[in-house]
């Protein structure tokens, strides 16, 4: 029984004690969960959370201006676009035998090689779908181009015949089958052909600019159905059938000047206007 | 004891036994001495079994890379797939011409075309066809936009065109043009536009 003391308190037996401690653990294991781990309690800590969306230079709602940090803008780097250059043929695929001692697959890889430089000199990253003497499928060459999603996919051929540099893009009548985000791996190119035909006007352009004849044309070349970005191939021709041209070092250098600066071309203007791109 | 006459017939067996080998083992001598002829690999050309008519092909021209309208006056069966394996038989022996345009392999032969309704012709071709074939982006497109472009102008209902090597499917013609599909009437017509002289 709980008993009276002279000052007035009410004095509890042992095991009255007992039962009030036992009825007071719930209340306090709920106190002690409402408090984070910092000693901030629950209400402080949601106050903070609604505060995050401020930028940090930004004043808060209820801080006077007098107190708030200048703004201190972001210093943003747009990433640099990239470009897939594919070096058709490799390994034992060598692609046309241009002569004897000149295969397709070494004229594509040394020019695929010149471009990635000049493509790095105007500010632009580069990278080869291959960069040494090896077997790569179609298949494999879209699934790897579609993987890096680049700005531009550019695929390069050679042929012995006269008939000028040419600049393909896909060749596709319809749109397949589209389920959600999965698209026919045959027409996957589709959404992408207006891209695809911009940057071959502007290449092909930039190309007879520098004195070279050549022309587009739509072509059923694998793997350019395949990819989901804007994709263009070009081969080289040689000048009055001298196939040797070919591996010249002036001959690559003003191909691949003009292939750079007829890329750089394209990539401004989709810069200029991002719908274009689809 | 042997009788008589089986012993004489024994022998006279055994006699042109030796002589039949004797001559067998001269005519295999005569044969290896003799030098052998080339095989023939040329297209033989069917026989013109159909009147004569004047038909608008797609010739082929690797210098400049162009594609020129031609008209030739070839004999053409009455069925409608035996004109046109005609055609295009005609058109694949300006290609295996000495100096041609867009050379091609001797052998290279046009085995058969089947016409399927609605719109689709199947062309299957001879591997002498594709091996001869030069190989790159726009000799290949040029002899693709030349059988197809020939065969479309001939026969207006043609939508689709499907090209077999030997009876079957081929994954590109020489490393390049796709085979794996079918080729749309439309857009060769687009491209024989663009290759044409200008």
């Amino acid at each position: 029984m709980p008993s009276n003391s002279s000052d007035g308190r009410v004095r509890l037996g042992p095991y009255q004690r007992a039962a009030v401690g036992v009825l007071l653990l719930p209340l306090a294991l709920i106190a002690a969960q409402s408090v984070s781990p910092s000693g901030t309690s629950q209400s402080q800590t949601q106050s903070q959370t609604s505060a995050a969306p401020n930028q940090p230079g930004q004043p808060l709602p209820n801080q006077p201006p007098d107190q708030a940090q200048p703004p201190v803008q972001p210093i943003a780097t747009p990433p640099k676009p990239l470009i897939m250059i594919d070096p058709a043929h490799g390994g034992s695929d060598s692609g046309a035998i241009l002569n004897p001692t000149i295969l397709e697959k070494d004229v594509t890889l040394a020019l695929a090689r010149r471009l990635r430089l000049d493509l790095g000199a105007r500010g632009f990253v580069a990278e080869l779908v291959r960069d040494s003497d090896q077997n790569l499928s179609s298949d494999d060459r879209a699934a790897k181009a579609n993987a890096f999603h680049p700005a531009l996919y550019v695929c390069l051929h050679a042929t012995s015949e006269s008939g000028g540099v040419g600049v393909y893009t896909a060749m596709l009548a319809e749109n397949g089958e589209t389920n959600g985000p999965f698209v026919d791996w045959n027409t996957a190119q589709f959404s992408f052909l207006p891209a695809s035909r911009s940057a071959q006007q502007d290449i092909a352009a930039i190309i007879q600019k520098s004195g070279m004849p050549a022309r587009s044309l739509a072509t059923r070349l694998r793997p350019l159905a395949n990819l989901t970005n804007p994709a263009v191939a070009v081969e080289l021709a040689p000048r009055k059938a001298d196939v040797s041209q070919l591996l010249a070092m002036d001959f690559q250098e003003n191909i691949s000047a003009a292939l750079a600066n007829g890329i750089a071309q394209f990539l401004s203007e989709s810069k200029a206007n991002p719908g274009a791109s689809q | 004891m042997i009788p008589r006459q089986f012993f004489i017939t024994v022998t006279v067996l055994f006699v042109l036994t030796i002589a039949m080998s004797v001559y067998v083992w001269q005519l295999r001598r005569r044969e290896s001495r003799s030098p052998r002829l080339p095989e023939k690999t040329e297209h033989v050309a069917p026989p013109n079994s159909g009147s004569m008519e004047q038909v608008t092909v797609y010739v082929a021209y690797d210098t400049p890379g162009e594609l020129r309208e031609k008209s030739l006056s070839i004999a053409l069966a009455a069925g409608r797939q035996q004109r046109a394996e005609g055609l295009l038989r005609a058109l694949i022996s300006l290609y295996t011409a000495k100096d041609s345009s867009h050379p091609m392999a001797s052998g290279a032969e046009i085995r058969q075309v089947f016409l399927v309704d609605p719109g689709l012709a199947v062309i299957d071709v001879n591997s002498a066809f594709v091996e001869g074939q030069i190989s790159g982006v726009l000799p290949e497109e040029l002899t693709i936009a030349s059988l197809v472009q020939t065969l479309a102008t001939n026969i207006p209902e043609l939508t689709r065109v499907k090209i077999l090597v030997d009876g079957k499917e081929q994954e590109t013609l020489a490393g390049h043009a796709d085979l794996s599909g079918f080729y749309d009437v439309r857009q060769i017509a687009e491209v024989t536009k663009e290759l044409s002289p200008q």
